[in-house]
This record gives structure tokens, C-alpha cells and sequence, in this order.
């Protein structure tokens, strides 16, 4: 086994610990805390991908700005204060859905001969991702931040509520 | 190097919790979360594919930048449904808003 | 213009139909011209087709004019629709548009003051169309088509005055009796199709000459299309709708029961004698029998009748049966001749009657009675019809019988010639009592000969002019008569089926039937002159056979019995199978079903959105293992 894989090892680890906190743990507050410990160790998955850029901005926009906003919406629903059942009835289910879906994607991907796997990984630089999307990926840049600016508009006229409210 | 399969295989590992919590929890803000699991998910993926298949082009690079700006629109826009949600109803658990039944 | 354009003859009374029906109430007179109009115009038409045929008739290997067009074609199923114009359909278009056209002007007179005046004009127009299209379709299928769209239009027209009891229940009486007779037709033309897989009667012909149809089978088929002429012609024993469908307009029954849609079975066969000369023996035997039958029990029905235009009717049976004989005796000449007269002096009968009806208001015989010197120009137009029926020389019945009694002579044996001849002298006993009975000697009923008259000239111009076509229409038998008027020659040199047949005069027919016709006159007078005393005698001491006479043979009332007992017992069960197993079980059950399963499956759509999601999730996972499985 070679450090980098050691280092995978762990990473993927937390992740997965992370994961399993998010949609394990009794407290709403808790999972959002092992939300942001996931986001965090995926981030430290696409340094090992060679992918520096996406793992700063994984950083920046889940680690940051999406958390902070679960737990606004959090604070506003008074969600803590609810002592109701956090799972539905159907969790059972659920898991065994899950289950399989994970079983059958695990047996897909390990069934399959991947082809072109590389030595070393090419480091991206964060130039030329700069360059890529305002060249070749300009027009799909354009159309998200124009979703960006309908969600923004959408989430504010529906936060704010109707008239008189 | 490390083997592609391993980081598929974290994605599947990934999505499935991330499912699991999607399909077991009640309240529309741990779904959510559990949704931004799914997403992570789908992005290692992009990302494994695009470094370990096609080095020279960055196209799942590209892809995953754009799968964390979708999911900053949605988040947002998510949360504030929710809002609604609880103004209306006082309840933030999905299973509770079933006014669309028989 | 010419055999090309033949089908506009049928498309003008059609597009009068639509034109009266929709905007009659508009039109000036409830668009009554329309109609007139346009069977004027066909008939002008018809001249335009007559010369154009005349052109190429002389050509060797003529069989027709034919025009058509695409119908259906589903991949290498293909029905065309078309229109087939020979010397057969040239006498039938003269026929249909020539006294539709003398029946639609007496109906201006006939029908004025009805309250449905504009309705009338529009079905009979319609009845023309569809006449016109059966007359002239060059396949079986538009044929059948249009030989149900006359029937229909006869159901309208039967039925016209549907207040009265007894014209409502004749016009059922019509439809479904000779609907007995079209189902053996669909089933013939769908026999012969289903060999041949074509519905065109040239092609059919020419299967059918290459021995493509099996001896049997093909004599079954054509005795399923024999069926529909039975019912359509009035013939044994489905002949029971035609005197009653006297009830409706007396121009209805001039038009329809006499000269047009009942000769429409005369047409089917005479137009198919190929298959008939083709098949075995029986078949035309068959046509021969029943038309013989259908001659003598009508002409002695018609001895004792007391309604005047039943007596009629039941000489247009008598009529019909003749025209069946020819045909039984392979003349299509000598029953296409007698077509093509009777429809004058038929027609002038029963506008006769219309004529002593409209002006007296009664139609029994026994209320009738002394009207010539108040009705002169009537009762001369009817002598002359009258005589033309029973065939006395030269009027134009007398060739027609003629040619008929000669080809039975020579085709059958000889029982069915003295049946013949028989039939010669009772037709002769009915036809003078109908007109003594009406206008000679002293009224029965003095009120209404009071009032009665000859009626305004849009009745009687008609009269005239039908009267003198029944007088000298016979003459084209004769090959100068023929020749005069631009035909190859005489009616047996234009029309036939295989070889020309020029007019010969057989003495011993000419002999043979004017002395039984005259004799019936005679023995008819002496019988019925003054108070008919010697009739009324004769009824008495033969009461059992008046009787059976006056019942009709009584075959009415076997069909009525069948009917109650049979027929009823049958639909009783089928319409309580039709309730409690169709209805019941089968239509409210599988909605019961179905409403059951939606109460029980709407429980599934919960509306909560976990559910859904793993409804979807369940989804994705069947297909992944399909995937996987697949793939391995």
C-alpha cells in the first residue's frame, strides 16, 4: 500500500463516517455539523484527484455558504424544538433500497475493465480551467449564473412572503 | 497511483447514505443535506472519470464546477420552499404536507 | 360529355337532396324546383351518355363505359368505386329519370298543402340519386350501397304520413322484409368477392369465365343474390311488404313500387345472368319458379283486392314475376323490354288512381264506381294503361308479354308456358274489374263522384304523356322503329346478352294471348258490369277459395304467427341475455371493476413525498438490475 492510497484510505473514511453522521445522527444540529466534516473530507478527495481548484472551491461554497445556510434555515424552523421521530416510517426500506443501489453500482464498477487508467494524475491548473470556461464552456457559464441570479430572485420573493404577511 | 476503483467505489458508498437519507428522513432540511451527499457523490465520479479517462480534455472538471453552482441555486432556493413550508404549515417535515392525496 | 361524365346523373339529384334539406325552408315554393330541376338536368344528361354510347356501341369488343376512382386500399387491398355505363344501364337510366322526372311535376299538383311538402322533394330526390348510382355502379359493393339507400329511402317514403298507424307499421313492415332479402345479397356479393377478391362485376365475370368459382359455390352465391331481388322485387314469399306499402304517397308508389326501385331485383339479375348462366341449372330454375309463383298468386290476390291501388300492387307482382321468368328463361331482352314498358303504363296507373283518389278522397272499390263521365281525360289515360297491362295490340304491353311468352316457350317446359298463359287470362279478369269497378256504371257512393274532376294539368300533362309511351313504346321491338331513332336496331338488336335477337312475330303466341286477353275482358264484364251480381255470386258459392283470396293465401298470417311465436320467443331471450349477461355482468360489472381497482389503487397516491421517492428509487433499482443482468 502506498502513502497516497494510506491517505485515500483515511480521507474516504471520514467521508464516509461523515456521511453516515449526516443521515444517522438523532439531532438535526449534529448532522448538519457532520454535513460540513463530509464536504471537508471531499474536498481533500479532489486534492488527491489533482483537482486543487474544485477542492477550494468545495471549500468555499459547500464548507462555507451552504452550510451556514442550512443552519439559518435551521434557526428559522425552529426544527430543534420539533421532539418528533427524525425518520419516516418507511426507513427500513429505505435502507434496503440503499442498499441495493449501492450494492449494484459497487458490483458494476468493480465488474468493469476501465480503460486508459494513467500513472499520474495531470495537474489541472486553475489557469487554464480559466481559460476553458470562458472558452469552450462560456455559454454554459453564462446559463448558470443566470440560474444562480433566478434562484437568488426565486429564493428571495419566496423567503419574503405575500403582502402583509 | 491510487486505482480509479477505489474512488468509485466511495461514490457509490456516497450516494447510497446519501439515498438512504433522502428516502428515511422526514424533515425537508436533513433530505436536503442528504441530497448534497447525493451531489457529492456524482462529482467524485465526474472527477475520477476526468482525470483518470481523458486527461486532456477537463470536460468532468468542468462538469463538477457546474454541479456545485447548481447546487448553491438549489440549496437556496430549497431552503426558502422550506420557509414557506413552515410559515404555512409549521412543519418542515415533508411527509406532513400531503395535501395532494386521494 | 358522355359516358365519362355519367356519374353527374346520380350527383344532381344528390346535391338537390342536400340543397332542399338544408335551405329548402328558404327557397321560394319549399325548393320543389330544385328537385324537378335536377332530375330535368339529369335527364338531359342522359342524352348526352345515350349518344356517346351509341358512338362505339358498333365496336367489337364493347363491353361498356367505365369510369372510377380509388375507394379504400389499405397496402394491396384495394375497393374502387366506379361507374359502368352499357345498354342494360342505358335502359335503366331512361326508365328512372324519365318517370322520376313525369313523377316529380304530378307531385307538384299531388302534394300541395302537406305540411312536409319540401321533405318529400328532398327524400325522392335522394331516392333518384341513389337509384341512378345503383343502376350505374360498376362494382357490387357501391351497388349494395346504393340498393340500401334506395330501400331506406322507400322506408321514408312508405312511412311519410307516419301519423297514420298503417303507414308507419307498412314502412317497418318494407324495411325489415326485404332487409331479409339484402342479407342474402351481402352474404352473395361477399361469397363471390372473397374467391374472386374483387368487387367489380366485369372482373368477377371474367373470374367466373376462367371456371374461378367452384360449380356448387357458385350457385349458392348467386342464390344469395337472387335473395336480395326477391325481397327487393317483391317476389314469393317475400312479396308481402309491397301492397302494403301503398300506404304511402300515391307518386311513391308510382315512382318506387312500380317503376324504379322494385324492378331494382329485375336489374341485379338481369345484370349478373352471366353467373347465372354459369352456375348449375338450379339457379335459373329457381328465379323461373319463384317468378312464376309470384304471377299466379298475385293475379289471384288481385281478383279480390278491394282497394284500387292495392289491386295495382298486386299487378306490379304480377308484373315482376313476368320479368323473373324471362330472365329464368335466359332472356335478358325480353325482361329488359318488358322493364323498360311497364314502367310507363305502371306508373300511369298508379297516377291514375292517384288522379281518382285525389279527387274522391276514397280508394275502396266498393265506394267507387261511375267516375268516367266526371273524370274523362282520367279514365281514358287509365284505359289506356289498363290495356297495356293486359296486353292487347298494339299497345305496348302486348310486345313485352310477347317476347316473354315466346322465350317461355321455347326455353321452359310446357307446364310453365300454360301457367304462363294462365296467368295472361286471370291478369286480364283483375285489370277489367279495376277499371269497370271504377268508372263505369253507377257510383257506390254518389257524395264524392259529385265533387270529383279531372284534376290541374302538373297532374294530368304527366298522365298524357305516359299514357301515350305506354301506347307506342312497344314499337321498338321493331328494327326500322330502332334504326329511325339512331339505335343499331330494334330493342332485341340493341340490347341482349350474348347474340342480337331480331323481332320475330310468332302467330300462335299473338293468337294465344290476345284471345285469353280479350276473353278475360269479356268474362270480366260480364262479371262485374252493373251491380256485379254474377261476381258477388261466384264469391259465394266458392267462399272458401275468396277467402284464401282475400287473406292473401294467408301467408301474412303465417308470418305473423312465426313472428309472435318464433321470432319473439327468440328476442325474448336474447334481450334477457343482452340485460342481465351483456348489460348486468359484462358492461356494469368490468365498470364496477374498474371503479373497485381505482377505489383501491387511489390508497397507493398517499402524498407524501418519501413514498414517491422510493417509488421512483425502486424504479432506478429494477432497471439497474435488468441492466446488470442483461448485460451479463
Amino acid at each position: 500500500m502506498s502513502p497516497e492510497e494510506g491517505i485515500f484510505y483515511v480521507v474516504a473514511g471520514i467521508t464516509v463516517i461523515g456521511a453516515l453522521g449526516v443521515v444517522l445522527a438523532r439531532n438535526v444540529v449534529h448532522s448538519a455539523l457532520f454535513l460540513i466534516l463530509s464536504l471537508l473530507a471531499v474536498a481533500g478527495v479532489f486534492v488527491l484527484l489533482a483537482a486543487e481548484f474544485l477542492a477550494i472551491v468545495q471549500v468555499l461554497v459547500y464548507g462555507g455558504a451552504v452550510t451556514i445556510l442550512v443552519l439559518f434555515a435551521m434557526m428559522l424552523t425552529r426544527v430543534r424544538d420539533m421532539p418528533r421521530a427524525l425518520n419516516g416510517p418507511q426507513w427500513p426500506l429505505a435502507a434496503v433500497a440503499a442498499g441495493m443501489i449501492g450494492g449494484i453500482s459497487i458490483v458494476a464498477v468493480l465488474d468493469t475493465e476501465w480503460p486508459g487508467e494513467t500513472d499520474e494524475a495531470t495537474v489541472v491548473s486553475i489557469e487554464e480551467i480559466g481559460n476553458l470556461l470562458f472558452t469552450n464552456w462560456a455559454i454554459p457559464f453564462e446559463i448558470a449564473s443566470l440560474v444562480l441570479i433566478v434562484a437568488l430572485l426565486g429564493a428571495i420573493i419566496l423567503a419574503r412572503g405575500e403582502e402583509g404577511e | 497511483m491510487i486505482p480509479i476503483d477505489n474512488f468509485l467505489v466511495l461514490s457509490s458508498i456516497l450516494f447510497a447514505i446519501g439515498m438512504y437519507g433522502v428516502l428515511a428522513r422526514r424533515s425537508a432540511l436533513l433530505i436536503l443535506m442528504s441530497v448534497e451527499l447525493m451531489l457529492q457523490a456524482v462529482s467524485i465520479n465526474f472527477v475520477a472519470f476526468a482525470v483518470y479517462l481523458s486527461p486532456e480534455v477537463f470536460t468532468g472538471l468542468v462538469f463538477a464546477i457546474f454541479v456545485i453552482v447548481i447546487a448553491a441555486a438549489e440549496v437556496g432556493l430549497a431552503l426558502a420552499i422550506v420557509l414557506r413550508l413552515y410559515r404555512n404549515r409549521q412543519t418542515a417535515n415533508v411527509d406532513e404536507a400531503d395535501a395532494l392525496k386521494w | 360529355m358522355g359516358m365519362e361524365q355519367a356519374w353527374l346523373i346520380p350527383a344532381l339529384p344528390a346535391a338537390a337532396f342536400v340543397v332542399i334539406t338544408l335551405v329548402g325552408k328558404y327557397l321560394p315554393r319549399k325548393g320543389d324546383w330544385v328537385a324537378i330541376g335536377a332530375i330535368a338536368a339529369s335527364f338531359v344528361l342522359f342524352f348526352f351518355v345515350l349518344a356517346d354510347l351509341l358512338d362505339v356501341v358498333d365496336e367489337p369488343g364493347f363491353t361498356g363505359g367505365e369510369k372510377s376512382w380509388e375507394w379504400v386500399s389499405f397496402g394491396d387491398f384495394e375497393i374502387r368505386l366506379g361507374f359502368f355505363t352499357d345498354q342494360i344501364t342505358i335502359v335503366m337510366l331512361a326508365v328512372v329519370s324519365f318517370v322520376a322526372l313525369m313523377v316529380q311535376i304530378y307531385s307538384v299538383g299531388y302534394m300541395r298543402g302537406d305540411p312536409r311538402y319540401g321533405w318529400y322533394f328532398a327524400v325522392m330526390s335522394l331516392f333518384v340519386a341513389a337509384m341512378l348510382t345503383l343502376v350505374l355502379a360498376d362494382n357490387l359493393l357501391l351497388l349494395y350501397a346504393a340498393w340500401e339507400g334506395v330501400g331506406f329511402c322507400s322506408f321514408l317514403l312508405i312511412g311519410f304520413w307516419w301519423e297514420k298507424r298503417a303507414a308507419a307499421e307498412a314502412a317497418k313492415k318494407a324495411f325489415i322484409t326485404t332487409r331479409i332479402g339484402d342479407v342474402g345479397l351481402l352474404i352473395g356479393i361477399l361469397m363471390l368477392w372473397r374467391e374472386a377478391g374483387t368487387f367489380d362485376i366485369s372482373e368477377i365475370f371474367e373470374f367466373a369465365e376462367a371456371g374461378g368459382y367452384g360449380a356448387t359455390y357458385l350457385t349458392v352465391a348467386v342464390l344469395f343474390l337472387f335473395a336480395g331481388a326477391v325481397g327487393k322485387s317483391g317476389q314469393f314469399p317475400l312479396h308481402v311488404w309491397l301492397p302494403d306499402a301503398m300506404e304511402g304517397p300515391t307518386p311513391v308508389s308510382a315512382l318506387i313500387h312500380a317503376a324504379t326501385m322494385v324492378v331494382a331485383g329485375v336489374y341485379l339479375v338481369a345484370r349478373m345472368l352471366p353467373l347465372f348462366e354459369l352456375a348449375d341449372p338450379i339457379a335459373l330454375n329457381v328465379v323461373t319458379g319463384l317468378g312464376l309463383t309470384t304471377v299466379l298468386i298475385s293475379a289471384t290476390m288481385g281478383l279480390a283486392a278491394t282497394d284500387i291501388k292495392r289491386v295495382i300492387a298486386y299487378s306490379t307482382l304480377n308484373s315482376l314475376g313476368l320479368m323473373m321468368v324471362a330472365l329464368g328463361s335466359h332472356s335478358v331482352t325480353a325482361a329488359m323490354l318488358y322493364l323498360f314498358v311497364h314502367a310507363f303504363f305502371k306508373a300511369l296507373l298508379f297516377l291514375g288512381a292517384g288522379s281518382v283518389i285525389h279527387a274522391t278522397e276514397k280508394q275502396e272499390l266498393d265506394e267507387l264506381g261511375g267516375l268516367a263521365s266526371r273524370m274523362p281525360l282520367t279514365t281514358v289515360t287509365f284505359a289506356v294503361g289498363t290495356l297495356a297491362m293486359i296486353g292487347i295490340v298494339p299497345l305496348a304491353g302486348f310486345w313485352a308479354k310477347d317476347e316473354i311468352l315466346h322465350f317461355t316457350e321455347v326455353g321452359q317446359n310446357a307446364g310453365v308456358y300454360g301457367l304462363m298463359l294462365l296467368s295472361v287470362f286471370i291478369t286480364s279478369l283483375f285489370m277489367t274489374r279495376l277499371f269497370i269497378r271504377t268508372f263505369l256504371f253507377k257510383s257506390r257512393d254518389p257524395e264524392s263522384r259529385k265533387h270529383a274532376h279531372d284534376a290541374e294539368p302538373a297532374m294530368t300533362v304527366p298522365l298524357l304523356i305516359l299514357a301515350v309511351l305506354a301506347a307506342i313504346s312497344g314499337f321498338v321491338v321493331f328494327s326500322g322503329v330502332g334504326e329511325a331513332m339512331g339505335f343499331p336496331g330494334g330493342f332485341g338488336e340493341f340490347v341482349f346478352l350474348e347474340h342480337a335477337e331480331e323481332f320475330e312475330f310468332n302467330w300462335d303466341i299473338v293468337v294465344l294471348s290476345t284471345v285469353l286477353g280479350a276473353g278475360g275482358m269479356m268474362v270480366g264484364y260480364v262479371f262485374w258490369a252493373n251491380d256485379a251480381v254474377p261476381a258477388t255470386r261466384m264469391g259465394e258459392l266458392f267462399r272458401p277459395v275468396y277467402n284464401v283470396l282475400y287473406n292473401r293465401f294467408y301467408i301474412d298470417h303465417v308470418y305473423q304467427f312465426v313472428i309472435d311465436r318464433v321470432v319473439l320467443t327468440g328476442s325474448s331471450i336474447v334481450s334477457w341475455f343482452d340485460r342481465n349477461i351483456v348489460n348486468d355482468t359484462g358492461v356494469d360489472g368490468s365498470a364496477a371493476l374498474a371503479l373497485l381497482a381505482g377505489w383501491q389503487l387511489k390508497f397507493t397516491s398517499t402524498g407524501k413525498l418519501p413514498n414517491y421517492a422510493l417509488a421512483i428509487s425502486s424504479g432506478v433499482i429494477i432497471l439497474a438490475l435488468v441492466f446488470l443482468i442483461v448485460k451479463a
